[in-house]
């Protein structure tokens, strides 16, 4: 008989952060004090999504723990000589050797002052997992924040692996850093390659599942049959990157099909700039005493600034009206009964040629379906119904679109997002109960409150931090080595703005400078933790190469990997279960982490360190004191650098600022301050009561999951369908550019239309490899794509035998997904090695054979190719990273790429 | 009554493996051993193509084919439907691994390492010697419901005393509970919804429902999955070769097989002529090489002895019994000679023949060999390699000429009824289909039980009766060709049952398709 389990002896509440669908809360068995299992935290089913159930990734956290192949001393690197071919020869030093040699660095920086020649921080440091390392890295944030300006524009995968364009104009339109669906109230959710069961973590999975089992209806469009797809009501097998062909023909069906009563009237009129009259030159017609953008008043029968009380905006139409317009740089037009059309108008006649027999072609899809797809969103809308949220009236709009990484990146993107924010707003569907929402803020302040950071701006919309394009104000001068600031306005300029830069810019400004911007230099110090962008990042190799060339990187290290294979001092943290922190839960934040709660869960250890690890907290102390920023330091703590303020209006507990404190006591503190800012100051338990209970909650109201309540409440509008906004800046920037001599970015003005024309983006992508790479094109017939994985996406785990072992049980992990009869056409059977090959670079897999591709297309699931990474490397997996080029061809304006390639495949062997 | 039960709903599952990891935690399983898991299914033709994901493990079935073949009183079934294993009792004979048609069964051993070397900190804490070297599979958690239930806790309700894969279930895809409790939520469930079981048509009656599509239909309304026989992709879930038993296993029905034949055909001819004592020795040397082939398969071979002491009525067991007096009997038969012997070791060694084609009949989970024909090609073969042993022996002993001539029409006859069963067996499998594996692997090499080769042993043994030096290729054919088949029976053509999925489910408004069982054709 299987004995009972009598040996457990205690249970600890953790939380698992690996990826941006968290935190999942956990607890952890511990016998004999070693963490032997993972388990739901049912403590927390009342106030989880989830109801306190943890993702798969965070059953690899025991493994991750006592991995034999963990790193557990500081290590030196003792050969000078850096790259793949290179043994680092890491020899075991003490951790007063490891910080003395990083203080030591430091000193030489800030004493040389914190910016180089070229104006750029000679202190750089990368973090992966979308943010998430900053709920692993304790009082790290503090450090930094006491050290001065920090280059963050090595990215590790932001702006190819995220979702690009929809955080910078999801920010920009309706505060949406992440958008998702309100999927507990959606009824037809149609997703553009969103990977819903692979990336949304188990809040989303429970959601989308409970929909199912409510009878919602979700459209995959999709090359390949993706576990989402699987899990959905339909699959439409696109052409890769016609997403936005699509999309627009879905609009023109909406517009130019079906009947005027279909569409939410009203939201159209009162929420968005569908009224606005545009004059001549594209800009608004504006009020010329005030300034205010036109519209026309059916009840008066004139031209009324917007927010006049009481007018009956005209959606479409034309007529005879007089103002002033004003363009980029302040150039005014002035306009004597001139004829103007509304926005919605010029909307209406700007996507009559996108019929769905015009998409049937391009997205190689029947326009039945297309129109199809059109049709039941408008069948699904509930036009003109509300619904009760908890006691609060609001428009119930069950129908949402959802776009998918390689949908919302790169080229395309901006048609994309643009495309489905529109459909919401046809619909009304934007920010109201049942359609698409945003769920959090990075570039917009404060990023915890999306209703707070609803600020009034220009012509009635929401205002938005873009950088500066005007005259005399322009960033001429990069401040980072991407130069976000200089050339993405849209970037904003908030502690996350780096990460939302043309991160690829960065790696290859080191290969090869950008003409007219300072010239590259390698940071003194690079601080690496949690990625590896020799793996994650494009053009690896590239990649690899550069940070070869880096002349002091510090990598807090779990594993030898590909990255730290170019470090000079390793530095092993307590991971996941060994380290000490606490973070902010719920509310509403990443993917469908939108709760009805919010508050703070601690990551206590379930593990003593092992080895020499340290945790992340005493090495920041160390940092800090070693570098005499330990002043600044506990200052930032205080601020709530860490996390928490320490100060509030009822509490005060704020450390001692000269002094080093230990982890305890700091995380002490900062539990407290938790306790009084949850109870408004009527609590103040500390580290005990976290360790007791594992988290602290309070209710949030189910209304803020909603910014169209904020909106109302300001009497603002939503910027579309018309982006007057955009398109100024863009020749604003345009003009600065070229007073600085710089043209290489003029591809990129381009994407600052009213509104956006389709572009052949399949052809663009097969151009620029062709044209760069001098090749022909046809050789290389397949299109290449990736997809997430629920096991490994942004877990850094690959290292784990576990999550492989697991991972295995669904199909194509591991090889090259290819469709059956286009593999039969080159003699290819199932498990055939081939290499596959871009213009850029080759790769090699076995086939796995699938009927849910597309015959042009092929699939590497994951990021692997790994050959330093213990377990890893062994496995023989193929990367597409390998296969992608960085190129400025292929950088939209945002700053980003797209996962997708051209190749060919090639056989080298038969199954083994 | 009790029926604890799985219903997993596969509208919501999404093949996350959680499940997989968690029930791995929960039971500290090795690496490799997945005690529960979810399949990843396609079916159809691009572009009208489904996938679906199906979370399998033991069945706990209502007739469990683990629990007839078990050798000792290791298996067991308790009233409330759950199947367990003592694994102070087990063996390691892994005949419920092949016996059980859902491949849910696993021997493990050496200790947990899943980097290889010495185990991890957790591995070493939580290493489960008991389970070394014997079977080990899901038990539904069962500590977790018997202790949940002494708390007053209701499994499937109370997570507590819930199973941890049905806990860690992030999209509420599983569920447990008492089927038999018409309040029960599965009932509920199952009344609301249309569902199947994982090879219903096996009559196991396994403890994992599947929920397909929303509305009240019964079970047995699923149609069929159609076969594919050359699936693409899906080799997961397709029928793979059994590994738990190899040529130590062949080995003793090869040579048990032929022991007892020809220790058959020697009482036979003792009736008539001077017993052959060497016939008798080299029958019982070879039963016994035999059974010391297997005994060297066994995961904890010095608990042979629970076969006797703590045994069931499995053929295994049976197989075990008769051995015992064939040796006493066989041993006693070259002191005395007596016919009488003779014939009582030879009627032993014949039930112990019969035991091996039942126990291979017993083995549900391999379709080659559940075939109920394989029980009379495996005695035919066995007495026609023994008579084609004893007639070489005979040749070689110099025996009387006319005692030759009676072994060859013997022999011809035996031959021509092993053909005979061959066939019906043959044709019976391809009737009702089997893996294209088993398929391929019967129908390859030349020593065999195919027309040609037997027409070709057959024509040896007749030409005997010109030349009867002949007899000694004819017999020897005999021999080997029954080998070759066994060998290939046990060893190559033994593919499991594989999995399939009865219905593609329905995603929330989409409709379900139809289902696949992936590897399979009829021929």
């Amino acid at each position: 008989m299987d004995k009972p389990d009598k040996s457990t002896t205690d249970q600890v509440s953790t939380y698992c952060y690996q990826c941006v669908a968290g935190p999942d809360l956990l607890q952890v068995d511990i016998e004999d004090g070693v963490a032997t299992q993972v388990r739901p935290n049912f403590s927390a089913a009342e106030i989880h999504p989830a109801g306190g159930r943890v993702c798969v990734k965070a059953y690899g956290l025991i493994q991750k723990t006592y991995n034999p192949n963990r790193i557990l001393t500081p290590m030196k690197r003792t050969n000078p000589k850096k790259g793949r071919d290179q043994d680092p020869g890491f020899v075991a030093i003490t951790w007063d050797e490891a910080l003395d040699a990083i203080a030591q660095k430091l000193n030489k920086a800030r004493a040389d002052g914190l910016n180089d020649k070229s104006g750029f921080p000679r202190v750089a440091a990368s973090f992966g997992g979308g943010g998430t390392p900053t709920s692993y890295m304790g009082t790290f944030p503090a450090f930094l924040a006491a050290w001065g300006p920090v280059d963050m524009s090595f990215g590790s995968g932001q702006g190819v692996k995220c979702y690009h364009s929809e955080h910078l104009y999801g920010e920009l339109w309706h505060r949406a850093f992440i958008v998702s669906p309100d999927t507990p109230l959606a009824e037809l959710i149609i997703s553009f390659g969103t990977n819903t069961e692979a990336s949304s973590g188990v809040c989303g999975i429970k959601r989308h599942a409970d929909a199912r089992g409510r009878g919602v209806k979700r459209i995959q469009i999709e090359p390949h049959l993706s576990v989402t797809g699987a899990c959905s009501a339909e699959w439409v097998p696109i052409r890769p990157k016609t997403d936005a062909a699509f999309l627009f023909a879905m609009i023109n069906v909406v517009l130019h099909e079906a009947d005027r009563s279909r569409l939410d009237i009203p939201f159209l009129k009162e929420r968005t700039s569908s009224p606005y009259l545009i004059a001549p030159n594209g800009f608004y017609l504006r009020e010329k005493t005030s300034g205010k953008p036109l519209i026309w008043d059916l009840k008066a029968g004139k031209a009324v600034p917007f927010d006049t009380v009481d007018a009956d905006p005209a959606l479409e139409g034309e007529f005879k009206v007089s103002g002033s317009e004003t363009g980029a740089d302040d150039v005014t037009w002035d306009h004597k009964k001139i004829d103007c059309r509304p926005a919605f108008s010029h909307l209406v006649e700007h996507v009559r040629g996108f019929t769905a027999e015009w998409a049937a072609k391009v997205c190689d899809v029947s326009a039945d379906t297309v129109r199809s797809v059109a049709n039941q969103y408008l069948d699904h809308a509930h036009i003109g119904e509300t619904i009760d949220i908890e006691g609060m009236t609001l428009p119930f709009r069950p129908v949402a679109i959802s776009l998918g990484k390689t949908v919302n990146n790169g080229w395309g993107g901006y048609e994309c997002c643009w495309g489905r924010t529109l459909l919401a707003c046809l619909v009304g569907a934007l920010e109201v109960p049942g359609g698409t929402l945003g769920t959090t803020v990075r570039l917009n302040r404060p990023a915890g409150d999306r209703w707070k950071s609803v600020k009034k701006g220009p012509d009635g919309f929401m205002d938005y931090p873009m950088n500066p394009t005007a005259k005399g104000e322009w960033i001429s001068k990069p401040t980072t080595r991407h130069a976000h600031r200089t050339l993405v306005p849209l970037a904003a300029n908030s502690p996350w703005s780096q990460a939302l830069g043309p991160t690829h810019l960065a790696w290859m400004q080191q290969q090869q400078g950008f003409e007219k911007l300072p010239e590259p230099t390698a940071p003194d110090v690079w601080f690496v933790y949690r990625t590896n962008p020799a793996i994650s990042f494009w053009d690896t190799k590239a990649v690899t190469g550069v940070m070869a060339k880096f002349p002091f990187t510090v990598c807090f290290a779990y594993t030898h990997d590909e990255t730290n294979h170019t470090a000079d001092i390793l530095l092993p943290e307590c991971t996941d279960l060994e380290g000490l922190q606490l973070i902010r839960i719920g509310g509403s934040k990443y993917i469908e982490q939108f709760w009805d709660h919010q508050g703070f869960a601690l990551r206590d250890p379930a593990s003593k360190p092992r080895g020499e690890t340290r945790d992340f907290t005493w090495i920041s102390t160390e940092l800090a004191r070693r570098t005499d920023l330990l002043e600044k330091y506990n200052a930032a703590i205080n601020r709530g650098a860490a996390g928490v303020g320490l100060k509030g209006k009822n509490f005060d507990f704020s450390l001692d600022e000269g002094s080093a404190h230990g982890v305890e006591d700091i995380w002490n503190a900062i539990c407290r301050a938790a306790s009084a800012e949850v109870s408004d100051g009527a609590e103040s338990q500390g580290l005990d009561y976290f360790r007791k209970h594992g988290f602290r909650v309070r209710k949030y109201s189910r209304q803020r999951w909603y910014l169209y309540p904020e909106m109302v409440a300001q009497g603002l509008r939503f910027e579309l369908p018309y982006q007057e906004r955009l398109y100024r800046i863009g020749q604003e920037l345009g003009a600065r550019l070229h007073e600085h001599g710089i043209t290489w970015w003029d591809r990129q003005l381009k994407e600052y239309e009213t509104m956006p024309n389709w572009q052949d983006l399949p052809g663009l992508w097969e151009r620029a490899l062709s044209e760069r790479f001098k090749v022909d094109i046809d050789d290389y017939p397949f299109w290449l794509l990736t997809a997430r994985s629920m096991q490994y996406s942004w877990g850094g785990n690959a290292g784990l035998q576990m999550i492989h072992e697991v991972a295995s049980n669904i199909a194509g992990h591991g090889g090259i997904i290819m469709n059956p009869a286009a593999a039969g056409r080159l003699g290819l059977s199932e498990g055939d090695k081939v290499e596959v090959s871009s213009p850029s670079g080759k790769t090699r897999g076995a086939v796995v054979l699938r009927h849910g591709i597309r015959p042009d297309t092929l699939l590497m699931i994951g990021q692997f190719g790994h050959w330093a990474t213990p377990f890893a490397k062994d496995l023989d997996v193929p990367n597409m990273n390998e296969l992608t080029p960085m190129m400025l061809e292929l950088t939209d304006a945002t700053g980003s790429g797209a996962d997708v390639v051209k190749v060919a495949v090639k056989r080298i062997g038969a199954v083994t | 009554m009790t029926r604890w039960a799985i219903v997993a709903d596969l509208n919501r599952c999404v093949g996350c493996q959680t499940c997989t990891s968690a029930c791995k935690h929960a039971n500290a399983t090795g690496p490799g051993v997945q005690w529960r898991k979810v399949l990843d299914f396609e079916a159809g033709e691009f572009p009208d193509v489904t996938r679906a994901f199906l979370p399998v493990g033991c069945m706990h079935c209502d007739e469990p084919p683990c629990l007839d073949v078990c050798p000792s009183t290791a298996t067991g079934k308790r009233d409330d439907g759950i199947v367990t294993i003592d694994y102070d009792l087990c063996i390691g004979c892994a005949y419920c691994a092949v016996a059980c048609p859902y491949q849910a069964r696993t021997r493990v051993d050496s200790p947990n390492a899943a980097y290889g070397g010495k185990p991890m900190r957790h591995e070493a804490v939580r290493e489960q010697w008991d389970r070394h070297g014997v079977s080990q599979k899901c038990t539904f958690c069962i500590d977790r419901i018997d202790e949940g239930r002494a708390k007053g806790l209701i499994p499937g309700v109370d997570h507590e005393a819930t199973p941890a894969c049905v806990n860690s279930c992030i999209a509420g895809a599983l569920h447990f509970g008492d089927t038999d409790d018409t309040d029960s939520e599965v009932s509920r469930l199952l009344a609301q919804n249309k569902h199947f079981r994982m090879h219903e048509d096996l009559g196991t009656g396994p403890g994992i429902h599947y929920l397909w599509e929303p509305g009240a239909e019964d079970a047995a309304a699923v149609e069929t999955a159609p076969m594919v026989a050359d699936p693409v992709g899906l080799a997961a879930v397709s029928p793979k070769l059994q590994t738990n038993w190899d040529w130590r296993a062949a080995a003793n029905f090869i040579a048990g097989g032929t022991g007892t034949g020809l220790f058959a055909a020697a009482a036979l001819a003792g009736i008539f002529a001077e017993p052959l004592l060497i016939a008798a020795l080299v029958a019982m040397a070879l039963v016994a090489t035999g059974l010391f082939c297997v005994w060297l398969e066994i995961g904890r071979p010095f608990r042979f002895i629970n076969v006797y002491f703590h045994s069931r009525r499995s053929w295994m067991t049976r197989e075990a019994f008769a051995a015992l007096p064939f040796f006493a009997l066989g041993a006693a038969s070259l002191f005395i000679a007596s016919p009488v012997v003779w014939i009582a070791a030879a009627v032993c060694g014949l039930v112990f023949l019969y035991c091996q084609g039942r126990i291979l009949r017993a083995a549900k989970g391999i379709p080659a060999w559940r075939e109920p024909g394989i029980v009379a090609v495996i005695v035919s073969t066995g007495l026609c390699e023994g008579m084609g042993l004893f007639a070489v022996l005979a040749v070689i002993s110099g025996i009387d000429l006319a005692l030759s001539q009676t072994v060859t029409p013997l022999l011809l006859a035996l031959l021509g009824w092993r053909y005979f069963t061959w066939r019906q067996y043959r044709e019976a499998l391809g009737r009702r289909g089997a893996p294209t594996s088993t398929f391929k692997a019967l129908e390859s090499g030349f020593i065999n039980l195919s027309p040609p080769v037997q027409l070709i042993t057959a024509a040896f043994v007749a030409l005997s009766l010109v030349v009867p030096m002949l007899l000694v290729i004819g017999g020897l054919l005999a021999v080997l060709t029954g080998w070759g088949f066994k060998y290939t029976l046990i060893t190559r053509a033994a593919f499991t049952q594989g999995y399939e999925i009865s219905r593609m489910p329905a995603r929330g408004a989409g409709k379900s398709a139809p289902g696949i069982k992936p590897g399979w054709m009829v021929r």
